[in-house]
């Protein structure tokens, strides 16, 4: 491999320094979201699902007609915010309240993301870059 | 950003302390601000190690391969470009400790060096590219999550000017062209790439140029110095790089040509763009002889030089006039690995074959075969081999550019299972130990999730596998491997890895970093298949296994086979060194384990893999580092 291709690797060939490990990138991240299509949620934080291999977010946001619409967003590992001072006291202290997420879409279109900046209720980015940027 | 795999699981024997007889798990007693401190330290020290054996010196070579010398000082480089009037070099260097990458300027003089750009925590700069006047260098930035093409001087006085703000990720910027009016670059994910040229006049709302749409990567674009045509690579499912032409006007109707066969560099204009050399798989450069009047052909491309050594180094840049070669020496000077087998005293017991670029060696059940995985010197390939230690008569098993992983015997010792990477995507085969026959798929897990094989229960009937920090089962009893389903055994907070069965399958033990991040410790809980996780657990070891590292394998558990003792390695924070300890446990009429002692040390860095012990726990296999120019067959040819 070039050289210079390896900041594009370190995305999303993750495994090689990971596999052994952190359990920090689970999979190609490009397979399942297109980082070109980049959706900002914002809306009330219902659910946390804060285990290996990712952490899973559940945001109810208001869309265009109206109605509820119910987010699926896929961030980290826990291990992954265990090294950068983030836990999931701090994500838990949002649920029930207003969080803003901006996530690369799934490419089947569905209303699923992963996580590039996620802003807690009390105003705090937590941000999943570089790995998910 | 250099990405290999290694292995670091370490324990020492002055901090090891340990959880007698049978109890839960209990917590460390550290508290919050004692536990950052450890952890900080040991990603310190992971890092100290990393960078002393990925640093290297930026070299330069002639046209006959001979080394003319030298520039900036050791350290972990990528993407280094010559300017066009060949005073400078632009080089990224990556800072371990504070995870940017930042872009630096060399003069070639004097070795003075020039920081160009200083990024926040864990933002980069990358991709480099000189204007064709060596007045300006244009680089890629990701801060704060948004990628963007800037441009500076190369002195660093002056603005940072916006050229492009790039709406999604994975920007490759390769070239600038000798006109100074495009910019070109490539954008590539696990579903293909597009190559785009950039026309610099505008501002920073500028739209790029889309020349071709792939369903394979590409990278590494550049423009013929008459601006009519770009070279790239191009990467096959399977990761085998080629060097192509095609007309940069998209609409052309000509080409796109294949210039080389098989590649592990960029293609570069030559001498006005009658030729293009580039670095072939082997390390060889070649040089294809160039036409572009009337319209684009060449001729098949010959070896120009070959670098004089048993290990060669990597090309990153060529300057227009073919007589300048920029190269990355290997790290850790003219290593090669000799296959070694050590009793548990540490001394040596036999040295099998020559030494060649060897990793993960793993011992057959019977003892008397050695699975490992070989780096062709020639061709860059690495398979998998089955090594006698009697006679040193090697079979290959595997012959493909796959990246492979995590191989294992079968309990019988008549098959090899391993998976390989294959479109993103990690399938796990396995193929006949005696090379025999074809590879057979056993399982697909989650498309592009990385899923590296463990242990493999006594019976055959399922696989012990690990993805993410979750530890897998995958029952082999169906015959169609897409109805083999892995079952979550082990999934919580927590990374946990490397599951090993007992051999009579009532426990399995497991390395996990849920006492403290950045450490590994050795748990052992009850096994049953048919029943969810028992939540009851042992620790084995106590006191920091630093697992995470940047080459390798799972590991570092053994069983012995009358399940009387696990045997586990680490590797020194502070030395590198291997250390290999060994537990006595009880498991009846419940599990009870001994505080475990060290059996010996070697000189690391060594790679690892599950089977390095044999299962009576007497031999162990290493692959031990030795200077290549001290071997009588340094190219390490079977």
């Amino acid at each position: 491999m070039t050289s210079r291709a390896r900041p594009f690797l370190l995305v999303f060939l993750v495994f090689s320094v990971l596999l052994v490990a952190q359990a920090w990138a689970h999979h190609n991240m490009t397979a399942v979201f297109d980082f070109s299509d980049r959706v900002t949620v914002t809306g009330t934080l219902t659910a946390i699902d804060w285990r290996n291999p990712h952490t899973y977010f559940t945001v109810e946001a208001k869309g265009a007609a109206g109605a509820i619409e119910s987010w699926q967003i896929e961030g980290p590992s826990p291990s992954f915010f265990r090294v950068r001072d983030v836990g999931k006291p701090d994500f838990e202290a949002s649920v029930g309240k207003t969080v803003t997420v901006e996530i690369s879409r799934a490419r089947d279109k569905s209303r699923s993301g992963l996580i590039r900046t996620f802003t807690l209720s009390n105003g705090k980015i937590v941000s999943a870059c570089p790995q998910n940027c | 950003m250099k990405i290999s795999a290694h292995i670091a699981v370490i324990l020492t024997a002055a901090s090891l302390c340990f959880a007698q007889n049978s109890g839960q798990v209990v917590g460390q007693g550290l508290s919050e601000e004692a536990k950052s401190k450890d952890v900080a330290e040991a990603r310190a020290k992971r890092n100290a190690q990393q960078f002393q054996n990925k640093a290297s010196i930026l070299t330069f070579l002639d046209r006959y391969g001979k080394r003319t010398g030298q520039i900036g000082q050791s350290a972990m480089y990528d993407s280094a470009v010559l300017s066009p009037d060949g005073k400078h070099v632009a080089a990224i260097k990556q800072d371990l400790d504070n995870e940017t990458f930042d872009l630096f300027v060399f003069d070639v003089a004097t070795g003075a060096e020039k920081r160009l750009t200083t990024n926040a925590r864990r933002d980069f700069a990358f991709a480099p590219v000189w204007s064709p006047d060596s007045k300006r260098l244009a680089y890629v930035a990701l801060r704060a999550g948004k990628e963007a093409i800037y441009s500076q001087s190369p002195d660093g006085q002056g603005p940072e000017e916006l050229l492009y703000n790039n709406p999604g990720a994975f920007l490759d910027l390769s070239d600038w062209s000798l006109d100074g009016r495009f910019l070109t670059f490539c954008i590539s994910d696990i579903k293909g790439g597009d190559l785009y040229i950039l026309k610099l006049e505008g501002g920073p709302d500028r739209k790029p140029i889309e020349i071709v749409h792939s369903d394979l990567r590409i990278f590494e674009s550049r423009f013929s110095p008459d601006g009519r045509y770009l070279s790239y690579m191009l990467f096959d499912k399977a990761d085998k790089g080629e060097i192509f032409v095609r007309p940069s006007d998209p609409t052309a109707s000509e080409g796109p040509w294949q210039i080389s066969d098989g590649t592990s560099s960029p293609g570069f204009w030559v001498d006005g763009g009658k030729e293009l050399y580039y670095m072939a798989r082997d390390h060889s450069v070649m040089a294809a002889e160039i036409s572009t009047s009337p319209s684009f052909s060449f001729k098949k491309p010959k070896l120009l030089f070959r670098e004089a050594v048993p290990v060669p180094s990597d090309l990153m840049y060529i300057s227009a006039d073919g007589a300048r070669f920029l190269v990355s020496p290997p790290p850790r000077g003219q290593l090669l690995q000799q296959i070694t087998i050590f009793d548990r005293k540490g001394q040596v017991v036999k040295k099998v074959g020559e030494p060649a670029l060897y990793s993960q060696p793993a011992f057959s059940p019977d003892g008397n075969r050695v699975l490992v995985m070989k780096q062709d010197i020639k061709s860059g390939q690495r398979d998998l081999w089955v090594v006698d230690i009697d006679t040193a008569k090697a079979t290959r098993i595997s012959d493909d550019t796959r990246f492979k992983a995590t191989p294992l015997w079968s309990p019988d010792g008549k098959y090899i299972f391993y998976s390989a990477l294959l479109d993103g995507d990690w399938p796990v085969y396995r193929k006949a130990a005696d090379g025999t026959g074809k590879e057979e798929l056993l399982f697909r897990y989650t498309p592009g999730a990385f899923v590296g094989l463990s242990d493999i229960s006594s019976d055959g009937k399922f696989l012990v596998c690990e993805s993410g920090g979750v530890v897998l089962l995958v029952p082999l009893t169906v015959s169609d491997p897409s109805a083999r389903k892995p079952v979550d055994y082990l999934r919580d907070e927590f990374a946990n890895e490397t599951g090993r069965l007992s051999l009579d399958g009532r426990f399995i033990a497991y390395r996990s970093d849920e006492a403290k991040p950045e450490r590994f410790e050795v748990y052992v809980r009850p096994f049953d298949a048919a029943k969810p996780m028992d939540d009851k657990k042992w620790q084995v070891s106590k006191g920091g296994v630093p697992g995470m590292s940047n080459e390798a394998v799972v590991s570092t558990l053994y069983w012995r086979d009358d399940s009387k003792e696990i045997l586990f390695r680490g590797q020194e924070l502070d030395s590198d060194d291997v250390v290999m300890m060994a537990a006595d446990v009880e498991t009846n009429p419940t599990f009870r384990v001994d505080a475990p002692k060290v059996l010996f040390r070697v000189h690391g860095p060594v790679e690892d893999n599950l089977g390095a012990v044999t299962r009576d726990g007497q031999r162990f296999v290493l692959t031990i580092n030795v200077p290549a120019d001290q071997t009588e067959h340094p190219a390490g040819g079977q």
